[in-house]
């Protein structure tokens, strides 16, 4: 779900892009720009991560980049915070393994 | 406060904290440990945790494989989980003088009874997959070489001591050390008077300033040391990772954050324990050049410590000066962490059975007294 209007805030809707993304192979639109985890949201999924420790599902938390309970691999790259980390169209989202395995990178 | 002590260490650092505790394992009453902040709020934990073997003295070498032996079943001896990790050590060289010094440095550690080798870039690569191997001449590895948390160690230890009856007195800072003649009487602190006829100078990167107390000059000299570490992420490096070419060393903790650290020959000696911006920048780049799989990880803490440097890198054990009760643990250079354990059984020896073993006599202050220092080169 998404609030389109509110009595206060702005939210500019129509200026907006849309673009598509992945998340675990799916595609999905979201917004340009907007917080990953919000379109995630959008779509219905609330589940972002699981805890390292106790394997428990993590959904947003802090929603200011602190905490970790958001943190994806997006485009391949563990330990995004999805909370912060702006949408672009293509995007490859996917739930990262524990802490995040990480991909190779050439010298 | 009035209290009569049998004898008074000051410092709750790695080195204090195991001396207290082998002190009064062998019977010593009435202990004292002077703080002036908290249990391993100085050099100690600040320091980057490796347990090492790999050096280029005889003595540092002998002290931290026999330390090693007590690592390995500390957590049992102290009843503490404290991290202990045999990951081994992987050393680097980028040279042909630097692979001369690694043959003679195996040749000398292989002597004295540890299992270590030279071995190639490829069989570096088998180590640690991700390693960056350009450029690498040789490598030495010790797999039972390690890490431990140094918090854990230090409280492992004092917790031990303080059931055994040693008292700690945080958050008190020594003023003077009130002598008569050549004999120790009573140590001054912010909150009173202690009376007593030994002192124990373990006070890390503050220890000339105790021993200028008794106008003593020790040559020992604070340096800061910078480390930083990253977020966690699945385990990629078993060792710590040395290289001298580039004067850094980094590992990864069991929870999963990357540390690193630098050594920088062109810093003063200072008191200073402020981080850096240039470190980040220097030593990111240096270690994105032997891991790039760390690019995009995030770091999350910088602090910074103090080594306290003798000239050849060996620590300074035993009395000095005209005051045969004035014992000094000082002056490790930067591996304090991991000879402590050894140590502080070679001085409680001596503090209490009055037994200088060899080893405390080639460390005694007096060999600064030759011109020919033997000067361990292994340092980062």
């Amino acid at each position: 779900m998404r609030f389109l209007d509110h009595p206060i805030l702005d939210f500019n809707s129509k200026d907006k892009k849309l673009v598509s993304f992945t998340f675990e192979g799916k595609t999905f639109n979201g917004y340009e720009g907007e917080p990953i985890a919000a379109a995630l949201h959008d779509n219905g999924i609330k589940k972002l991560r699981i805890s390292p420790k106790l394997k428990r599902n993590r959904g947003l938390f802090c929603a200011i980049g602190k905490c970790s309970s958001c943190l994806m691999k997006v485009d391949g790259i563990p330990n995004i915070r999805t909370c912060t980390e702006p949408l672009k169209q293509g995007m490859k989202v996917e739930y990262q393994n524990i802490k995040g395995d990480l991909p190779e990178v050439m010298s | 406060m009035k209290i009569n002590a049998s004898c008074v260490i000051i410092g709750a650092g790695i080195n204090g904290c195991t001396l207290a505790y082998e002190l009064a394992l062998n019977g010593m009453k009435d202990i004292v440990v002077v703080e002036k902040n908290f249990i391993a709020s100085g050099a100690t934990g600040r320091c980057g945790g490796g347990i090492r073997q790999q050096w280029s003295t005889p003595m540092n070498i002998k002290f931290a494989v026999e330390s090693v032996h007590i690592f390995e079943k500390l957590d049992e001896m102290l009843n503490y989980k404290t991290e202990y990790f045999q990951g081994g050590y992987l050393i680097l060289a980028y040279t042909d003088e630097e692979v001369n010094q690694f043959e003679k440095n195996v040749r000398l550690q292989k002597s004295l009874g540890l299992e270590v080798d030279i071995i190639s870039a490829e069989q570096a690569k088998k180590i640690v997959p991700r390693l960056n191997v350009d450029g690498v001449k040789a490598a030495t590895y010790c797999a039972t070489d390690g890490h431990a948390n140094p918090f854990y160690v230090t409280q492992a230890y004092a917790q031990k001591a303080k059931e055994l009856g040693v008292k700690f007195l945080l958050d008190t800072e020594v003023h003077s050390i009130v002598t008569e003649g050549n004999n120790i009487k009573s140590v001054t602190t912010n909150k009173g008077n202690i009376n007593t006829d030994t002192v124990i100078n373990a006070s890390g990167g503050y220890a000339h300033l105790i021993a200028k107390m008794l106008n003593i000059d020790i040559p020992v000299k604070p340096y800061r040391h910078e480390i930083l570490v990253t977020e966690p992420v699945n385990r990629i490096i078993d060792p710590m990772i040395i290289s001298f070419y580039h004067s850094i060393y980094f590992r990864q903790e069991l929870n999963g954050g990357i540390l690193m650290g630098q050594g920088d020959p062109n810093e003063p000696s200072s008191f200073n324990v402020e981080g850096s911006f240039p470190f980040v920048q220097e030593v990111t780049s240096k270690v994105l050049k032997l891991m790039p799989c760390l690019k995009n990880v995030a770091m999350v803490r910088q602090w910074a410590g103090l080594y306290s440097v003798t000239p050849d890198a060996q620590p300074i054990l035993g009395p000095v000066g005209d005051f045969e009760k004035f014992i000094q643990v000082v002056g490790f250079s930067g591996h304090g962490f991991m000879l402590a354990p050894r140590v502080a059984q070679h001085l409680s020896n001596y503090i209490i059975n009055g037994n200088t073993s060899y080893e405390m006599k080639e460390l005694s202050i007096k060999r600064f007294e030759n011109a020919q220092l033997n000067v361990d080169v292994n340092v980062v």
